[in-house]
């Protein structure tokens, strides 16, 4: 028994070690106990109180195992990053949150158009328990992703950094002239996640209503939702590129690649979403043009995929352009 | 609030960091193995204790100051630590500073 208590605290020390060094630490830790009774006890056998005393005196396997290891940054997300990082995590969770439940609030605002009346609708227990259902599956999926999007994405920041080693001099960023605004980052944020949670939740929200009463979805519902990765893919990019502004603070180079590379990105994306015919509702393109005279307008919106691609493509030309000048303008 | 007390050991805390590696450093001319070297310089009023100094050690040895060898022709395998050629050249340029510096601080604190 005595022997298994030095073999067990061996064990729980080394197991937290990299595997190349473990049998060499556990054989000189085996070492060093003996070595420590040996002092403590001379020549008589050790009691099992003595062993408790020496391992005591050794600290915790944890402490231990914390003191043999060397590796310098061994959290996933450490400082300077993880204030920011609990920042944008509680933003990403709250958005996804308020998002979600704001799905259910129309699914149920829905629900008073699918049936006769508000009396039938609070009766029907299978709207309810599908509805609760859904909500909460959404929840725990939209959440969990949201987590650990936020957390891979802040792991790389940190991480990526150290390579970039020790800072010089002149590589100081200049004095901001003007500081981002942390609202205008935290707002892209919650635009992202609040699209992507509409248009994968309840894409039916986006109607018109015709003739006083017909209310016809202006996407295919079924044809968006089973595409949502690239909606989800769309919100990240959001994320990605407020979350550098977040750190940076400033119109600085990094904002700048980042912003391009998000933006091209997100074009690619709006393309592959857009260029599909079957995205739009065929009835709203119908029932739209039989009310227009003008022949642009039917134009316009006969074609409403292309129209839609055509904005996002000026939105995001428009940020483009406006990082740009502005990095160049921080810099002078 | 910290009271003196804490403040005190913390800051010798902070002294004795930098010079342990000096005072191992001094001692492995010749191969010791780790518990030897922790009852060494205890006697000699350095108070290291065993969890510090072994981890201490393999960081040194990693760092080509020290080099190591098993011992298992006793009773007990042993592992043996030396200095290096490199590790001599540090502790001699370390020491020198460590006079130069202590010498200053001293007059410093003799004012």
């Amino acid at each position: 028994m005595n022997n298994n208590l030095i073999e067990r605290y061996i064990y729980a020390v080394t197991k937290m070690l990299p595997a190349n060094i473990q049998k060499d630490v556990s054989q000189e830790i085996r070492g060093l106990i003996d070595d420590m009774l040996c002092e403590r006890c001379g020549d008589v056998v050790p009691s099992e109180k003595d062993i408790r005393v020496v391992l005591t005196e050794l600290g915790s396997p944890k402490e231990l195992a914390e003191k043999y290891d060397t590796s310098v940054k061994n959290c996933l997300i450490g400082p300077p990053y993880f204030v920011t990082y609990k920042y944008v995590l509680k933003i990403v969770l709250i958005c996804v949150g308020i998002g979600i439940l704001s799905s259910m609030i129309a699914t149920i605002i829905k629900g008073f158009e699918d049936f006769d009346n508000m009396q039938v609708m609070l009766q029907n227990v299978n709207f309810w328990t599908d509805l609760f259902a859904n909500i909460f599956t959404n929840l725990i999926v939209g959440l969990i992703f949201g987590f650990a999007f936020v957390t891979l994405l802040f792991a790389i920041f940190y991480h990526k950094d150290i390579k970039i080693g020790n800072e010089k001099l002149d590589n100081l960023p200049p004095l901001p002239k003007k500081e981002l605004s942390k609202i205008d980052s935290i707002l892209g944020i919650a635009f992202s996640v609040a699209v992507a949670v509409v248009f994968i939740a309840v894409p039916q929200i986006f109607f018109v209503v015709l003739n006083g009463n017909k209310i016809i979805p202006i996407f295919n519902i079924s044809e968006v939702q089973s595409v949502w990765y690239l909606v989800v893919i769309f919100a990240l990019l959001g994320i990605v590129r407020e979350t550098v502004k977040l750190i940076e603070k400033q119109y600085s180079k990094k904002v700048m690649i980042t912003t391009i590379i998000a933006d091209v990105f997100s074009a690619v994306i709006a393309a592959f979403w857009l260029f599909n015919e079957n995205i739009i509702n065929k009835n709203f393109v119908a029932e739209i043009t039989n009310i227009f005279d003008d022949n642009k307008l039917i134009a316009i919106f006969s074609q409403f995929n292309y129209f839609f691609f055509g904005c996002i493509m000026l939105a995001l030309t428009i940020d483009v352009i406006v990082t740009v000048v502005k990095t160049i303008k921080n810099r002078d | 609030m910290l009271d003196n007390n804490e403040i005190v050991s913390g800051l010798i805390l902070e002294l004795r960091r930098g010079t342990l590696i000096m005072s191992v450093l001094s001692q492995l001319k010749e191969p010791m193995y780790g518990y030897s070297l922790v009852k060494k310089l205890h006697d000699n009023g350095i108070q290291i204790e065993a969890n510090t100094l072994y981890p201490l050690m393999r960081r040194l040895e990693s760092q080509g100051l020290l080099v190591s060898e098993w011992d298992t022709g006793e009773s007990k395998p042993r592992k043996y630590y030396k200095i290096t050629e490199n590790g001599l050249d540090v502790y001699e340029k370390i020491k020198k500073h460590w006079f130069e510096f202590s010498n200053s601080i001293n007059n410093l604190l003799e004012e």
